[in-house]
């Protein structure tokens, strides 16, 4: 009997941990939008955060499109010339980069490059007691820290994602029209005539959104609980890209089946 | 009647129900005062400062401090006192990502409308104090432990508190340092009329400068006085800090139930 306790016991331990895990993002939530306030007076800290989570991250977003359309060119190329539908090809690169690729893989690679670097600082923060000190001084860390790169995020991830559905169309561009020599004229006519502005461009960019809610959220949380070690906070930066990933794709899947 | 900034009453706290820090603690802090609090490491001296400052709160007992029971109050309402109270940190805990000038400035600019320009004269001031002015520009990476430990000092002065809370601040610090701040510390809280309470196991530099010790051991207050009262007490575990000897009460051993000649499988 007691092996069937413990054992229902380690069921139910990473069950209750996800749980409780889910109650801090979620107060942790309420306690940024009663903050949002703060930073909105002081917009120097939010431009801040833009410039180190977003603007630092433009490169690798725009070059991570442009392959990203390469490939996506590429490969449509290949399947569409089989059923003579080539003429195609920019709906299918624009249409794929809109709807799914942008949104998820800009927030992945946000999650990678800014939010680890958002959660490791918080962290470190946290191991050199400067969390503890602004909380002395009378202000409120989840104010003055925590936030401005909430607000630094979801406005990064969106813009991030145009850039690099961007950056992926002229990908796709360069290796169907200049390389295999596609029509030009083709190649944009069908793009802008497959493109709904309401149901792909704005349900793409809501997705962005709402996955730069979640993968700040996660950062910054995870920086929070870090333990105040160096072990602590590596393994908390590795739990920001790791959950953020599975968070991202899992949300992607219920507003695709809610948006399209 | 005496006024008191610090006043604790039975006040135990423990992070775990079956490991208590500190064991029904009581202490009364009269303004203007000076005090250490010593004790070997681990003994509970750091729990204590952070229940005073409100960082955490007694599981048993009352914590008053400048007059309010911070027990009863809300987060907000602790914040709010927190602005009259000032604390070094034992390794500074200044702001990486600032200059030196806006580390010392922040609470001036969260807590103030001061213009920028007074600000900047108010800074000056307090780096001065701390014998750190033209450092402004610095970044903390830049400055020395003991130049780092001075500026946050600085910072924690910037609004004036009426009660200054050190953590270690002589640990790690050369001969001259530690006699600057030891000698800071005193000068301030004579100008400022504060009371201070330092955490600290530094016998030789707080016996100068405080009026009053507590000794704590094992997460109790264990013996109590002026500094001639504690270097005179009889106090086995108190005297074994003081002259540092190694056999005595206070066991460096870790406690543990294993048998070192067994585990090594000497007989």
């Amino acid at each position: 009997m007691q092996k069937l306790i413990n054992y229902l016991v380690a069921l139910g331990n990473p069950f209750a941990g996800f749980i409780l895990h889910l109650g801090g993002v979620f107060n942790l939530f309420l306690e940024i939008l009663s903050s949002i306030a703060y930073p909105l007076k002081k917009p120097a800290l939010i431009i801040k955060e833009i410039y180190f989570s977003g603007v630092r991250s433009l490169v690798i977003i725009a070059i991570s499109g442009w392959f990203v359309g390469m490939v996506l060119g590429l490969q449509g190329y290949n399947t569409l010339q089989r059923f003579g539908s080539v003429s195609m090809i920019g709906s299918l690169v624009a249409l794929s980069l809109l709807r799914e690729l942008g949104p998820v893989l800009t927030a992945i690679l946000f999650a990678s490059r800014a939010g680890s670097g958002i959660t490791a600082e918080i962290g470190l923060m946290k191991a050199t007691e400067q969390l503890d000190a602004m909380s002395v001084m009378a202000v409120s860390p989840i104010k003055r820290i925590v936030a401005p790169k909430f607000i630094g995020g979801i406005i990064s991830v969106p813009i991030l994602t145009c850039l690099f559905n961007t950056s992926g169309i002229f990908g796709g561009y360069f290796v169907s029209v200049l390389l295999l020599k596609l029509d030009n004229g083709i190649f944009w006519s069908q793009m802008s005539d497959s493109i709904a502005l309401h149901e792909d461009i704005f349900n793409g960019i809501i997705k962005s959104f709402i996955f730069g809610i979640a993968v700040t959220l996660i950062a910054v949380y995870q920086g929070f609980i870090a333990k105040p070690t160096a072990d602590g906070v590596s393994s908390a930066t590795t739990r920001t890209v790791v959950s953020s990933a599975l968070v991202v794709l899992a949300l992607d899947f219920i507003l695709t089946a809610w948006m399209f | 009647m005496q006024d008191y900034s610090v006043i604790v009453e039975n006040a135990s706290f423990g992070y775990s129900d079956d490991a208590p820090v500190l064991k029904n603690i009581s202490l009364k802090i009269p303004k203007g005062i000076t005090v250490a609090i010593m004790g070997g490491s681990g003994c509970g001296k750091t729990t204590l400062l952070k229940l005073i400052s409100g960082q955490i709160k007694p599981s048993v007992g009352s914590v008053t401090v400048l007059n309010q029971e911070i027990t009863r109050q809300s987060n907000k309402q602790i914040l709010q006192l927190r602005k009259r109270m000032g604390m070094l940190f034992q390794f500074g805990a200044l702001f990486t990502d600032m200059s030196v000038y806006e580390n010392v400035a922040f609470c001036l600019t969260e807590h103030t409308n001061l213009s920028e320009s007074m600000i900047k004269k108010i800074v000056a001031m307090k780096l001065n104090a701390v014998g750190l002015f033209g450092t402004e520009q610095l970044m903390p990476q830049q400055l020395s432990g003991g130049m780092s430990r001075r500026v946050a000092l600085a910072r924690s002065m910037a609004l004036d508190p009426e009660l200054m809370m050190y953590d270690e601040p002589f640990t790690g610090l050369d001969p001259i340092s530690l006699n600057v701040s030891a000698m800071l510390i005193q000068k301030l809280n004579k100008a400022l009329g504060q009371t201070s309470i330092l955490v600290t196991h530094d016998i030789e530099s707080s016996f100068k400068i405080v009026d009053y010790i507590y000794f704590m051991a094992d997460g109790e207050i264990i013996s109590e006085g002026s500094p001639i009262d504690v270097q005179n007490t009889d106090n086995p575990m108190v005297r074994q800090f003081i002259e540092g000897k190694v056999n005595g009460p206070y066991s460096f051993e870790y406690k543990t139930n294993l048998d070192y000649n067994t585990y090594l499988g000497i007989l």
